[in-house]
């Protein structure tokens, strides 16, 4: 998700991300109705949705679908390795007992740590919510890797809050096109101190 | 009734959608919360599914809901005066945002908690917005990216603490007792991920970089709701939590934290305050000197007494903010230089923002020189001695803009419009009023009652 330069891709991999999160929370579900019921809700929600809603605002908006990003690509690519070690290094403190899937929690670290790279270094406003999509997977997959995941009404809450967000930021990033007449947060920096 | 009771403000909200009229919006917002606040008088210690309404969460119900009634109210004259036909908008927000506040005062289960908050970081995402324009957008845009990720920080640690207490429950009382089984290394791990997460929202340094943009860019009633109440929700999640490793026998390790964030914050607003040139930013530093001495309160282990902060900091901060609504009607003008002699152009508005203002400096009679008063007796030695550093530039960078405002020469425009509804002045009125009879008389048996179930010394 660093590396890549075209947000259709970008999109698309965050979908397959999800696609994946729901095979995993599947795979983990051993027949619970609730985790089964979770695990689709978020498919319909994450996996299709909000990356149709994505489409649609990129298309709606008109810009490049560019990544334009502060770092160059072999730059962001290192740093990303370099968050993934971190991630990779300290995740073995963050298994507690108990823990459903220890090998995941990593995963997630990095996932969240690559998340918070992509919200801090990219210009665009859209690439940032996808960073922070990325990030909240981050989240997801720890919950799920921890434990057997957040009780099913707490993470009903969770991605509705996470899609009621993105909503939002979809309508602001449609009035800072219509008011600035670009869509680059590297440029909108009037309020200072 | 507690289901009733969370959903109220839901009916002005869907209200505000159809109607137009800025009389009857205010009308049915204050009716709403009144409402409530007679209703939660009465639903006291009920619980029902994941919501129970304990001490603490009454505390701030009551006082959210009362805010609200009388910022509703002022609301509805400020934008009569300043003539905004759009004054639905803040309603429609502002009562999504009640919703929010309400469900995060009655839960009892920590994920539900969680869930509102980020429900109140949104709602007032569109109350910052309200009209737009480039710099509201700017403030808006960080506001919600920032906080967003803020909030998923603090998820993780409620995800931690979930795995800690072994996937069993989410409910605070419930978790109070397992907690003691939990692995201590972790659970501080936890706990710092919660303290940066809700941290961020309550402004604390340095994690305040959306606060001063979003409350000087918001329409100033919700300027007010901003500092006075929702910083308020995130220092109540942080209570629930400093509790929970209380009861963990762990509150040594959180209180280091929660003194050394609560004083960073204070000497860091101390020195941001001299640089500002809006006043509305002025008040925004303040808000993050209060809620960073309300912290350190809590981490002096005294809930009670960082409960009484938030208090009668929010009471001061709103009628300030409710002052400077004013101010702005008559100057049109955000920056400090612009304004001049408000005591000869508008006496009312500059009794009120004298006396609110000297109420944030914690000047006595007020309430918050009783409650920094109350801290600073119990503090260690080196952290007096900064804690009194702090409070004296604080001090300094309020009142030195104040009296340039009120009693410095006046830029020489004629103020002939001036807007002259009662409830503009009113408002504020009441609250200083309000904030000068509970400083004189301090609440403590009753707050300290109110916090009795957040005790975990036993």
């Amino acid at each position: 998700m660093v590396g890549r330069k075209s947000l259709d891709a970008l999109i698309r991999l965050y979908a397959l991300q999800n696609v994946l999160l729901a095979l995993l929370a599947f795979g983990l579900a051993q027949g619970e109705w609730p985790l089964v019921l979770a695990g689709l809700v978020l498919l319909l929600l994450k996996g299709v949705l909000i990356p149709r809603y994505l489409f649609w605002l990129l298309e709606r908006l008109g810009v490049s679908h560019e990544v334009e990003s502060y770092l160059s690509i072999p730059l962001s690519l290192l740093l990303g390795g370099v968050l993934v070690g971190i991630g990779l290094r300290v995740g073995s403190s963050f298994v507690l007992e108990g823990a459903q899937l220890p090998e995941a929690v990593p995963v997630a670290l990095s996932l969240i740590l690559l998340g918070m790279l992509s919200m801090a270094s990219r210009k665009k406003a859209v690439t940032q919510v996808m960073g922070f999509l990325g990030l909240e997977n981050g989240v997801f997959l720890l919950a799920l890797a921890e434990t057997h995941g957040l009780p099913l009404f707490i993470e009903l809450g969770v991605a509705l809050d996470a899609f009621a967000a993105v909503v939002l930021a979809g309508v602001l990033i449609f009035r800072i096109r219509t008011t600035f007449g670009h869509i680059d947060t590297a440029r909108m920096r009037d309020l200072k101190g | 009734m507690l289901y009733v009771l969370l959903f109220i403000p839901l009916l002005p909200a869907l209200y505000a959608l159809r109607a137009r009229e800025t009389r009857w919006l205010a009308g049915s917002a204050a009716a709403g919360a009144v409402l409530s606040l007679g209703l939660s008088l009465l639903a006291q210690n009920q619980a029902a599914g994941p919501l129970r309404l304990d001490g603490v969460g009454l505390f701030y119900l009551l006082l959210t809901d009362l805010l609200f009634a009388l910022v509703a109210l002022y609301a509805g004259a400020y934008f009569q005066a300043s003539q905004d036909r759009e004054a639905w908008r803040f309603y429609a927000a502002g009562n999504l945002f009640l919703f929010a506040m309400h469900g995060a005062y009655l839960a009892h289960n920590l994920g539900l908690l969680w869930i509102f908050v980020e429900g109140s970081t949104l709602a007032s995402a569109l109350l910052v917005y309200h009209r737009g324009g480039a710099r509201a957008l700017e403030a808006t845009w960080k506001y919600l990216m920032l906080g967003s990720v803020g909030i998923a920080l603090g998820l993780i640690g409620v995800i931690l603490v979930y795995a800690l207490l072994g996937g069993a429950t989410l409910d605070w009382q419930m978790a109070r007792e397992l907690v003691r089984a939990a692995n201590p290394a972790q659970l501080k791990l936890a706990f710092a991920f919660l303290l940066v997460g809700f941290g961020t929202k309550v402004g604390l340094f340095p994690l305040q970089a959306w606060l001063p943009d979003a409350h000087s860019e918001a329409p100033s009633p919700a300027s007010a709701l901003l500092s006075g109440t929702l910083l308020n929700v995130a220092f109540y999640a942080l209570l629930r939590y400093a509790a929970l490793l209380g009861s963990a026998g762990l509150f040594g390790f959180a209180a280091g934290f929660l003194q050394s964030f609560g004083l960073a914050s204070l000497l860091a607003a101390g020195l941001f305050l001299f640089a500002q040139k809006d006043y509305k930013r002025l008040l925004a530093y303040s808000s993050m000197e209060h809620m960073g001495l309300a912290i350190y309160a809590l981490g002096l282990g005294i809930p009670w007494l960082a409960m009484l902060h938030t208090l009668f900091h929010s009471l001061a901060k709103t009628a300030a903010f409710l002052s400077a609504g004013n101010l702005l009607l008559a100057y049109q003008s955000k920056l400090i230089a612009r304004v001049g002699a408000v005591y000869r152009a508008w006496p009312a508005t500059a009794g009120l923002l004298v006396l609110s203002l000297l109420s944030l400096a914690g000047l006595p009679p007020f309430g918050l020189f009783y409650t920094e008063f109350q801290a600073l007796f119990r503090s260690s030695p080196l952290a007096m001695g900064l804690y009194l550093l702090g409070l004296l530039g604080v001090f300094a960078g309020l009142l030195w803009p104040l009296s340039r405002m009120v009693f410095g020469e006046g830029p020489g425009m004629s103020l002939g419009g001036l807007p002259r509804i009662r409830a503009l002045v009113v408002v504020p009125a009441a609250l200083v009023g309000l904030a000068l009879i509970l400083g004189l008389f301090p609440p403590t048996g009753v707050v300290e009652h109110l916090a009795e179930v957040l005790s975990w010394k036993l």
